[in-house]
Formats: structure tokens, sequence, C-alpha cells
């Protein structure tokens, strides 16, 4: 097992450097450079020039390519002036071009626990209702209560966040004022460590922000935004699961099963149940990884400030090293993830287990 | 002395889309306490259908089954609760089928799997269980069983996992056992070992069994009487001496043409039973054998013939059956 596991990781490594490297070359294919506006106005063309060459912007790309990956020191002997950088494989992933003072390191640090909060209680909903619902639908195969479920899975499937989000926001907060309209309201649950960091006047380390302090505050807030995003991943997770089940349920080793006397829910339970998990649990890593690192449709609804809206604006803004440091992120949590579902997927599945 | 199994006008019906699938048409017959019946008949003639229902193990629905009873130790098995006929399942009779690659389940252990019915039917604790599995594992010759209860399926040869599907089957030490084509999806070699086996094992157990198979060969060593089936109905019933040497049934004289014997000569060529068995779904009229038959007349096309007693132990469904073995007998034997 461990050594599946550090094989595993050793083939992320060229993974993540291919995604780096073609992030890049297509980064710089986009039409249009960083500066060309400052909001509205655009920029002198000397104010220009003086930031391309602080960023660099003017050396040969395959020099910035070896800058971004690590370091000036290493591909810019002699030549440090403008802004220094360590590169990504010391964990520096450059500055923003567009939030001037801003590292990516910081906007990730900030903006990725957001996501991840909210991604993780969407995919925990989805899980918590469309596994069981897609349960009850197969073994209620062909009766209202299946059509039911799986009605209500379509509409789930189908409609979209565009759609939901603004129509519970007027139901729910608008109409009935159970719940705030917009906006996330996370504080780190230790407060006291993230003050420290605030009073020195550093970025708090992303895993402080990472956990919330469990008040009502962030939990009114996140009801909506959770729904919304939540629907869709346990709607489909309903259809896998019901789709999946009513397959197991036909394998000659259920009729075994119960051609053993047999109890049909020690049927379910223990022959068909772990059978059937199998493919769901192979969506749910990219689903998980998908979700946590950011949906730019549901943060810009709610008017969440997470990572999902700086995936976007980025590429609009031509913000390179945002765009390349989020994209990485999402590398490395597709990669973790499905990790993750191999690990489990050997756990469900002995045939997987001694390869 | 009653027989063990008393099964009388069992019907069974497919409600698909399509129409009614009618799988299996009225038949009757029983089983003798410590008795081999083989159940032959070609694919889609009804026999696992037929004996699944005997424990209503057809999926339901779209199968129902529509008539017919099924007398197992003073109980009719067709009007006794679900909870009642699970007490049978697996602890009087027991059912192995064709498929041992599929047949157990790839996620739980062998041990597993063998020791469930030991712990549902014989309330045996896990150490218990545990130890008599091992035993069992033994008894169906699988060497090193001690090691292999924590293996997975995946982990065994076809003809190892038959041997641990027939170790289930008879962990509860069952009066029954239904084997539902066993050897047809092994080798040939293994297939003989199998069916070693299970002879071995009934004289150590003394349990009746059902065998099905659509192959005569196997049939001759095995079974002191066998059912010959078609299109859901027997066709013909008699001891297995009496079936290969003097068959009354067109059909079981098509069958026996067309499989291999030892006895026979290197000259002799296998012929085929011309024709296809009728759509299940749009059931003819008439004998369902007449569209093959060459001994059919109009009458075989308008009336379906019941199954007869002709003697205390045979039983066919042909309108000219006298005919017909008078032909065979003229012509000196099916293989003429
Ligand atoms: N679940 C089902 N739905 C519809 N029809 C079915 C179903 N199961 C069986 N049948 C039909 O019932 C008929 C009898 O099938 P059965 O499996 O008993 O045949 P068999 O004699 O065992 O054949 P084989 O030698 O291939 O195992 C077939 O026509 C089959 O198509
Ligand atoms: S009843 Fe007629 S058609 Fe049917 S088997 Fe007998 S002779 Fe052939
Ligand atoms: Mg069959």
């Amino acid at each position: 097992m461990l050594q599946f596991v550090i094989r595993r990781i050793i083939w992320t490594i060229p993974v993540l450097f291919l995604v780096t490297f073609f992030t890049f070359a297509l980064v710089r294919a986009i039409p249009g450079g960083p500066f060309d506006f400052a909001g509205d106005k655009s920029l002198p063309p000397t104010v220009v020039k003086n930031l391309e060459a602080k960023y660099h912007l003017n050396d040969p790309l395959w020099q910035q390519f070896c800058s971004y990956l690590i370091g000036d020191a290493v591909c810019r002997p002699g030549k440090q002036n403008g802004v220094a950088s360590k590169g990504v494989l010391l964990g520096d992933l450059g500055p923003s071009f567009r939030y001037r003072g801003r590292t990516v390191n910081d906007i990730i640090a900030t903006a990725l626990p957001i996501s991840a909060q909210l991604g993780f209680m969407a995919v925990m909903l989805g899980m918590l209702i469309g596994i069981p619902a897609g349960i009850i639908a197969a073994l209620k195969h062909n009766t209202p209560i299946d059509y039911t479920a799986t009605f209500i899975a379509v509409l789930g499937v189908s409609i979209s966040n565009v759609v939901l989000g603004p129509f519970l926001i007027w139901i729910f907060a608008l109409k009935l004022g159970w719940f705030p309209v917009a906006t996330w309201a996370a504080e780190p649950l230790f407060s006291n460590i993230a003050e420290k960091y605030i009073a020195a006047g550093e970025q708090v380390p992303m895993w402080v922000n990472l956990i919330p302090k469990p008040t009502k505050e962030f939990f009114m807030h996140a009801v909506l935004p959770v729904v919304t995003l939540g629907t869709a991943l346990s709607a489909s997770l309903a259809r896998l699961t019901r789709g999946s089940l009513l397959q197991v349920i036909r394998e000659d080793y259920i009729r075994t099963a119960r051609a053993k006397g047999l109890r049909e829910r020690a049927v379910i339970v223990t022959h068909a149940l772990k059978n059937s998990l199998i493919p769901v649990v192979t969506i749910l890593g990219p689903m998980f990884a998908g979700v946590l690192t950011g949906t730019f449709v549901v943060e810009q609804i709610f008017a969440i400030p997470g990572l999902g809206r700086h995936f976007v604006t980025s590429v609009g803004n031509r913000d390179y090293p945002v765009v390349l440091g989020t994209t990485l992120v999402y590398a490395v949590a597709i990669v973790i993830a499905n990790m993750l579902v191999d690990i489990t997927y050997a756990w469900l599945d002995p045939r997987v287990r001694l390869e | 002395m009653a027989a063990l199994l008393e099964v009388k006008g069992l019907t069974t019906q497919f409600f698909t889309q399509d129409g009614v699938v009618h799988a299996v048409n009225g038949i009757s017959y029983h089983l003798n306490e410590g008795e081999t019946i083989a159940i032959v008949g070609e694919s889609g003639s009804g026999k696992s259908v037929g004996v699944m229902s005997l424990l209503r193990l057809i999926p339901q629905p779209p199968g129902k089954i529509v008539a017919g009873e099924v007398w197992f130790q003073g109980r009719d098995l067709m009007q006794i609760s679900d909870d009642e006929i699970r007490q049978i399942r697996g602890k009087h009779i027991a059912m192995i089928f064709q498929d041992p690659m599929t047949s157990l389940n790839p996620v739980l252990t062998i041990g597993f799997q063998l020791m469930e019915p030991l712990q549902l039917h014989l309330g045996m604790d896990k150490n218990q269980a545990r130890k008599r599995a091992i035993e069992l594992l033994e008894m169906v010759g699988i060497p090193g069983a001690a090691t292999r209860l924590d293996a997975y399926p995946h982990q065994f040869s076809g003809g190892m996992r038959q041997r641990v599907m027939i170790a289930m089957g008879l962990a509860c030490n069952p009066q029954v056992l239904i084997a539902d084509e066993p050897t047809t999806a092994l080798d040939v070699t293994i297939q003989a070992q199998i069916v070693e086996l299970v002879k071995s094992l009934k004289e150590q157990i003394g349990m009746a069994i059902i065998w099905i198979t659509h192959d005569l060969g196997v049939v001759a060593g095995l079974a002191e009487r066998v059912l010959v089936m078609y299109a859901g109905q027997i066709v013909e019933e008699a001891e297995v001496h009496e079936l290969y040497s003097d068959p009354h049934h067109p059909y079981t004289i098509g069958l026996l043409r067309s499989v291999p014997r030892l006895d026979m000569g290197k000259s002799k060529r296998l012929i085929p039973i011309e024709g296809l068995p009728p759509d299940l779904i749009d059931y003819p009229k008439g004998c369902p054998f007449a569209p093959r038959c060459e001994y059919r007349t109009e009458k075989c096309e308008q009336e379906d013939p019941p199954i007869e007693q002709i003697s205390p132990t045979r039983r066919v469904a042909c309108w000219h059956w006298e005919t017909v073995v008078a032909d065979i007998r003229e012509k000196g034997g099916v293989y003429a």
C-alpha cells in the first residue's frame, strides 16, 4: 500500500510539470497583456514599459519559465532588479500583476479556504442526500417512490446554479428573510493565532483560515450557497448510486446470497452496497477537487470571495501568475483527490488491492 | 413412501414490455429422498426458471409464479410466508449455479461467504463457523483450507470456486441440492472432477439432487431419472437407461443424436436438431415441438399433447409416441 502511494506521488511530478508548462504557454498566447488597462482607462506606454520591466516580461520566455519554476537566483543570475521570485519549487507563486502588492500565495491563502469550506459542505450535503436517496430509489425500483426520486434528481441535475441560486435568494433571503442574501462569514477557529499574524503584519497561514469557527453567523451565510451547489451534486450522486445498485442487484452473487436464505436487508447491506459504491467513489474524487477549489458561478452569485472568481477573472486580466497559481492548485487538488479515490478503491475492491 | 419434494402444475411467467414470456408451463414431477434426477433441455427451455421457482428465487417483477404447488415437508412452498421460505433456502434446499466466476461476491472473503449460512441457519458463533468452514473446504478438496478462508474469490480458479459453491451449498446438510448446470462453464477435465466430487459427497451426506444440464453426456453416470424439458414443459420422463436405450419423444431422440457419446463410432456424425424452439411470448397452440418434428400430423398442430403416464416409471407428452417408438425400433436405434 505504502509503495502504491509513493509510486503515485512520484507520478504526479511530471504531471504537474506538464500542467505548469502548458498553462504557462497557453496563457501567454492570449492576446493582450496584463497592463493594457487599469480599470477602464488604458495606461500610458511609459508606465506599461516600466511595469513590464519590473516583472521581467521582456526576457526570453524560456528564462521567464525557468524563473517561475526554480527562481531568479538560478535563472537570472546577476539581474536581480525588479521583483525577485524564489520559484514554484520553493512554494513561491510570484506576485499578482493586478492586485499590486499582493502575492499569489496571499490570494490563495485567503481565497482557497473559503472555497474549500463551501465545497466541502456542498459535497457532504450531496453525499448525505444523494447516496441514501439513490439507494432508496433502487430498492423501491419502479414504484412511485422511485419515480419521484428520479424526477427530482433529473430536475436537480438539469437546473442550473445560475437559476437555482437567485431563485433561493429571492425566496429565502428576500421574501422570507430567513437567511442573508450573500457573502461568506467565516472566522478562523483559532482566532488568537490569526491575530498574532495580523498584528505582525503577515499573511495568516492557509490552515488557520481553513478551519471556521462554527458560529450561527457562519452557518446562516452558508446555507443558501451550499444548498445551491449541493443540489446538483446530490442529484448526480443519487442517479449514479441508483443505477449502480440496480445493476449490482442483478448480479449472480446476489442470487447466491438470496439462495442462502439471507434476509433482504442483509442481502443489500452486506452483499450489494459495497459493490455498488465502487463507481460512486470514482466520481467523488473529481467532484471534490472541482468543488473544493472554487466554483465561479456560485461564488459570483453569492459574492463569496473564493478562488473560483480569481480563477476566471485572472484570465480576463491576463494576470499570468494568478492564472498559473490557481491552475496549479486545481491540478494538485485533482491529483490528491484521485489518489484518495484509488486508496478507497483498493479498500473496497480486493481485486485492485493485490496488483 | 411420500416423495421428498412434489411439484404440481408449476407455472412461471415473465411480464415484460414485449409481452408475457411463458417460461415454465405447468410442470409436475417429484423427487424422492436421496435420489438424483436430471433435468435436460436446450437453452431457454425453462430449466433454471423452473428450479428457481421452487425457492421463489425468480426476480419479481418481472417474473411471477402464476400457478402450482411445491410440497416439501408437508408444506406448500408457494404458499408459506417470506420468512418461512428463507428458513428453507440454504438450510433444507440449497442451490448452486452455473457460473462460479460470477456467483461468489468479489468483495467478500471466501470464509465470510462460507460462514454466512452456518451462522444464519445453525446459530453458530464466529469460531464454530470458522472451524466448520475449514472442514467444508477440506471436504470439497481444497488444499490448505485453513489458509484460504481469508482469500477472495478472484484468487481461486473456476473449478476451485465451484468447489467453494458446493461447500456453501452443503454447509447446512440440506435434504435437497439443486445444481443448475454447475459444470457448463468449466473445462472438460474439471467438469469430470466436479461430477465425481458431487457423487462422492452424495454418498457421505445422502442428499437428493436435482442436476440441471443441457448435456446428456453428463447425465448417464450421475442421475437415476431424467426429465426432458422443451419450451417450458416436461415432454418426457424416464429412468436413465430407458431414456438412452428407448427414447419415446421425438425431441429426446433429437437430443440424443446431437450429443457425442463415448461408445459411438467415429463414423457417426452428430446431427443437430433443425429449427428453433418456439417463441415463448407468442406460445404456439399445438405441440410446441411440431415445427421441428418429423412425425407431426394435423392433430399436433391443433392440440398440445398432455403428459401421459405410460408405465410406472415413464411419462411422455406426444400424440404419436407409439409410432415413434415403433419407427425407431424398426430402424434399429436412434443412431441408425
Ligand atoms: N428475468 C427475466 N425476464 C424475462 N424473461 C426471462 C427472465 N429470466 C428468464 N427468462 C426467460 O425464460 C425462459 C427460460 O429461461 P431459463 O433461464 O429457465 O432457461 P434454461 O433452460 O435455464 O436455459 P440455459 O440452458 O441457457 O440456462 C427464457 O426464454 C428466458 O428468456
Ligand atoms: S405431438 Fe406430434 S409434433 Fe409433438 S412431438 Fe409428438 S409427433 Fe411430434
Ligand atoms: Mg439456465
